[in-house]
């Protein structure tokens, strides 16, 4: 068996050499040359009680949505700080939808009424500093909605397919 | 002017006399004529420095900080802004209300360079809203100013040159921090930019930087900008800050309605609270 070893690390080597093909490429949907082939990058932060569980049963149902989202689970809707948005439009996020619990239904009983009034002021905000309002949504999803998330994030990723790659507010 | 400026130091001079505060803080001269700055007064005998014209353009609300932890009372000169910014320190819990002694001017508009100072150009509120003892009588003064039509124009824009426009304003931005320092709404002990650690911020003096430090400084002032127009004044770069910040309290008031920010000390702002009945836009 010890003889192996050397051989599994040669092979390895071997493979590493051969396959730098399968290295991670640079997957920034801005940077690819082909304006066709661009899909939006979207980043949804998905509160844990309500939409996170939504998503989880969309994928138990075996739904199909665009994988063009990436999501980040936060303990409530509450949580997403403004300043979140601004920091994923500048880190080449072409859209960020935030998602919580119905109005009258938060986890921590009134954290998405706040959450409500920030992102109405947030949404005028970022359309005054001249971004596109469809690239900033929220939405209520709750924890049986797996549908309504398939629909929102298909919808979501359509419109801003259509609004093409966000230059506005990004780093170089 | 000359009788409010006789008035204040009178009051200085025997408030200070009775030991009913320790400190006043009013205008003082400065080398030029056309210039005031702020003063403050320790000693009885030291009220004659005190002067009151059509110069006193700087904000004398946050100077009271300096005071934040000590029990002394504090005398202050109060005009419509300085009497709102002082709501919005009591209401921020920076200060007490008890540690303050407010005497009330009525202010007729500044001037800046010999014409009308732009920072009280949309100024509704001449009368201070909260004072101890008030010098004259409230004279009111103008309503309804169109306080909102530059950002109504800026609104009507296309996106695209509104961005541009944006870009270019914080293009000039040098980040000297200069419109935290002075504003009244900025009283938070650690600003968001100076924890570099967690990474709010970047510090690089770029465009792009500077353009998000101006958003968020707005987002953070919005629903309590009392307007005083501090930020645009101490700009040494001329951003006009008080676009965007008037945009916020334009948006915070059709949204959420509510009295404008600072008329009370028992202030709640908007981003503090909640109704059910909010506007709603996500369903």
């Amino acid at each position: 068996m010890a003889n192996l070893a050397p051989n599994g690390l040669e092979a390895q080597a071997q493979n590493g050499k051969d396959n730098s093909n399968l290295k991670p490429q640079n997957s920034k949907p801005g940077m690819q040359s082909n304006p066709a082939e661009w899909e939006p990058k979207i980043l949804a932060f998905c509160c844990n009680w309500c939409t996170y569980t939504g998503a989880d049963l969309a994928g138990l149902n075996r739904m199909k949505y665009p994988d063009n989202i990436r999501v980040i689970r936060v303990p409530c809707s509450g949580r997403v700080n403004p300043q979140f948005i601004f920091r994923a439009f500048q880190k080449g996020y072409d859209g960020v939808l935030v998602c919580g619990c119905h109005p009258w239904d938060c986890h921590y009983t009134a954290g998405n009424y706040y959450t409500r009034r920030r992102f109405l002021l947030m949404k005028r905000l970022l359309e005054y500093a001249g971004i596109d309002p469809g690239r900033f949504q929220a939405r209520w999803i709750s924890g049986s909605e797996a549908a309504k998330f398939r629909d929102t994030i298909s919808k979501v990723t359509e419109e801003i397919k259509a609004l093409g790659p966000n230059y506005k507010l990004k780093e170089e | 002017m000359n009788e409010i400026e006789s008035n204040l130091r009178q009051r200085a001079r025997s408030l200070l006399a009775e030991g009913k505060i320790s400190c006043f803080i009013g205008w003082g001269p400065t080398r030029f004529p056309d210039r005031a700055l702020p003063k403050f007064i320790f000693k009885p005998e030291e009220a004659e420095q005190l002067v009151y014209n059509e110069h006193c353009l700087n904000l004398l609300a946050k100077y009271t900080l300096a005071f934040q932890y000590s029990n002394e009372v504090i005398g202050l000169a109060a005009r419509g802004c300085e009497a709102r910014a002082i709501n919005r320190l009591i209401a921020d819990g920076s200060l007490k209300r008890d540690n303050l002694y407010l005497v009330g001017i009525h202010c007729e508009g500044m001037k800046e360079n010999g014409s009308p100072a732009e920072k009280c150009q949309y100024c509704c509120h001449r009368d201070p809203v909260i004072y101890d003892e008030l010098l004259g009588e409230p004279a009111g003064g103008p309503e309804n100013l169109p306080r909102f039509a530059e950002v109504e124009e800026l609104e009507n824009m296309d996106a695209d040159a509104r961005y541009e426009y944006w870009q270019g304003q914080f293009a000039k931005c040098i980040r000297c921090y200069a419109c935290r320092n002075i504003c009244p709404a900025c009283n938070c002990l650690e600003c968001y930019t100076e924890q570099y650690r967690t990474g709010w911020q970047g510090k690089q003096a770029n465009t792009l930087e500077n353009s998000l430090f101006g958003f968020t400084r707005a987002y953070h002032i919005g629903d309590r900008c009392i307007e005083c127009g501090e930020c645009e004044r101490a700009c040494p770069m001329d951003i006009s800050l008080m676009k965007l910040n008037r945009k916020l309290v334009k948006d915070v008031q059709e949204l959420f309605g509510g009295a404008e920010a600072g008329l009370s000390a028992e202030d709640i702002h908007a981003l503090g609270s909640y109704r059910k009945e909010d506007l709603e836009e996500f369903m």
